[in-house]
């Protein structure tokens, strides 16, 4: 009878799992490093809200973190097995979402436009294909971009206590175009689903704060007339919406 | 009146509904469109697996269940296993396949939600096949078994055997090149595990159900398998999964369930044991996973 249960079965998935586990422990030391690096480029972004001046530096620096975090993935990916991304992968989304969010932020403090996910792959060193090895899940991208929005819309509040009216401006377009982007994707109820409902709100923050600027007039360089114009060509561009 | 002033009439004429007009050159519309595309296809590869693995799921159930009605004074039990082995043969070959199919080139433990449910009931259905195969016989003629249940390493061989078959014929059509290859149905440690505590379930079922056709040996026997795969089980140390540990709670009351039975059939006779162990399930008890 005892034939039938075989203890080694046991035996070997226990080692099975102990092997697992140690790939783990690997992992989260190669992921808290990461975490540590994404910090310090969080904090060197965080001057934005308080001195416009200091946003080139703030973008280098942050850069720079963002290039160590590429040598660390590099790292990360050699533990992971091949085809085994998925079975790991829960210790590095979080941080992954992050440093979207943190590359998609400098590339648009420092040009304007929204980063690519092939951009932000090159950045951090990953493959946007998963064939071809460790990679950027497309959904942590998704994530990141999100995350960046709701700092977008902070953004633009305290731009204007810092004087910059036309900021807001530009970050309005921006996020309506990020919006009506996320709209083209079929979202399952999941994670991305609830965290692109949120979504709404960053917009309609930046909305009010274009609203408040533009119905007293407080655009930089603007006449009265211009200013006429232009927000009845915004107002036309809701519309459109 | 010509003239309605009915809330009808001041509907304007409905214009056709535009879909939201997309800037062709807007670059982010467009690497958007091309993630809509890619998470599309994530999703749909999602799904097709989910209703293969429900396929999976329900087939196996019905397997069980058919297993469950062996019953040595009928002397339907050669012909019970050998439906069942073929039925189960048939999932290897066609369902399983399918999943492979779908997984080719893809991270089995991307989809693993999607397809672990049918995977689990099938490996209960494989094993307690084998266990009514090797270990009942065994028992009715007091001989060691010398077959052990099947391990993960011997199912993902013979999943991989079908594919292995299907690469055949591949090679015959396709260039020799590719046809080499073969793919197989990637059989995770864990799920199997998971599947096996399973099997307890249904071994503790058949104690109970081999009580009430009073063949109290067959009681005695899957209670022994029981505690040994209890042991087994208990011997694991194993962090971060809580499904298991949930299923060893279950399995625990399974073996308790199972030597109470026994134990009744010790001090009563089996006759008596029939109507005691109905007065002696608690009420919280009952872990019946149910059928459908």
């Amino acid at each position: 009878m005892s034939n039938f249960i075989n203890l080694n079965i046991f035996e070997n998935y226990q080692k099975y799992i102990d092997n697992e586990q140690e790939i783990r422990e690997k992992i989260r030391v190669v992921v808290r490093e990461i975490e540590h690096l994404a910090k310090e480029a969080t904090i060197q972004l965080q001057i934005i809200h308080s001195d416009l001046t200091k946003i080139d530096h703030a973008c280098m620096q942050a850069r720079k973190q963002i290039s160590l975090c590429a040598e660390s993935y590099k790292n990360l990916a050699e533990i992971i097995p091949v085809g085994q991304y998925y079975r790991y992968s829960d210790h590095w989304t979080f941080i992954t979402q992050r440093l979207v969010f943190l590359s998609a932020m400098v590339v648009y403090l420092e040009a304007g436009f929204l980063v690519t996910r092939e951009t932000v792959a090159e950045m951090l060193g990953l493959k946007t294909n998963h064939a071809d090895g460790f990679h950027l899940d497309i959904e942590d991208y998704l994530m990141g971009i999100l995350q960046m929005a709701s700092e977008l819309s902070r953004f633009a509040t305290n731009s204007v206590t810092m004087g910059d009216y036309d900021r807001p401006l530009n970050i309005s377009r921006f996020m309506a175009d990020l919006n009506s982007g996320y709209r083209l994707l079929n979202l399952k109820n999941d994670g991305l689903r609830k965290r692109f409902d949120a979504l709404k709100y960053d917009v309609k923050k930046i909305e009010e704060v274009v609203y408040d600027i533009s119905i007293r007039g407080l655009r930089n360089g603007s006449n009265p007339e211009a200013l006429v114009a232009a927000v009845q060509a915004d107002a036309s561009n809701e519309e459109n919406k | 009146m010509p003239n309605h002033s009915g809330f009808r009439q001041n509907r304007k004429p409905q214009k056709p509904k535009e879909k939201p007009t997309i800037d062709e050159n807007n670059p982010v519309l467009k690497a958007f469109k091309s993630y809509a595309a890619e998470l599309d296809d994530k999703h749909d590869r999602y799904e097709r697996i989910v209703k293969l693995s429900r396929d999976i799921t329900i087939e196996s159930k019905r397997i069980i269940f058919s297993l469950h009605s062996i019953d040595s004074r009928k002397g339907n039990k050669e012909k019970v296993l050998e439906e069942a082995q073929q039925r189960l043969e048939k999932l290897i070959e066609n369902n399983f396949k399918a999943v492979a199919k779908e997984l080719k080139d893809q991270d089995p433990y991307h989809y693993r939600g999607a397809y672990s449910p049918g995977l689990q009931e099938f490996i209960e259905a494989y094993t307690f096949m084998e266990y009514m195969k090797y270990a009942d016989e065994a028992q009715a003629n007091g001989n060691n078994v010398e077959k052990s249940v099947s391990d993960w390493i011997d199912l993902q061989k013979q999943m991989h055997y079908t594919d292995l078959q299907q690469s055949e014929e591949n090679e015959k059509v396709d260039n020799e090149e590719n046809g080499q290859k073969g793919y197989s149905f990637f059989v995770d440690p864990t799920e199997y595990i998971l599947g096996v505590s399973d099997l307890t379930g249904e071994l503790m079922r058949r104690c109970i159900n081999s009580l009430g056709s009073g063949e109290t040996d067959t009681c005695l026997s899957t209670c022994k398998v029981l505690q040994q795969f209890y042991t087994g089980y208990i011997s694991l140390n194993v962090h971060r999964c809580r499904e298991l540990s949930r299923k060893i709670y279950t399995m625990r009351q399974s073996v308790l369930k199972s030597e109470n039975v026994c134990y009744n059939v010790k001090v009563r006779g089996g006759e008596a044991a029939k109507w005691g162990s109905v007065f002696d399930n608690k009420p919280g008890d009952d872990i019946d996973e149910g059928f459908y």
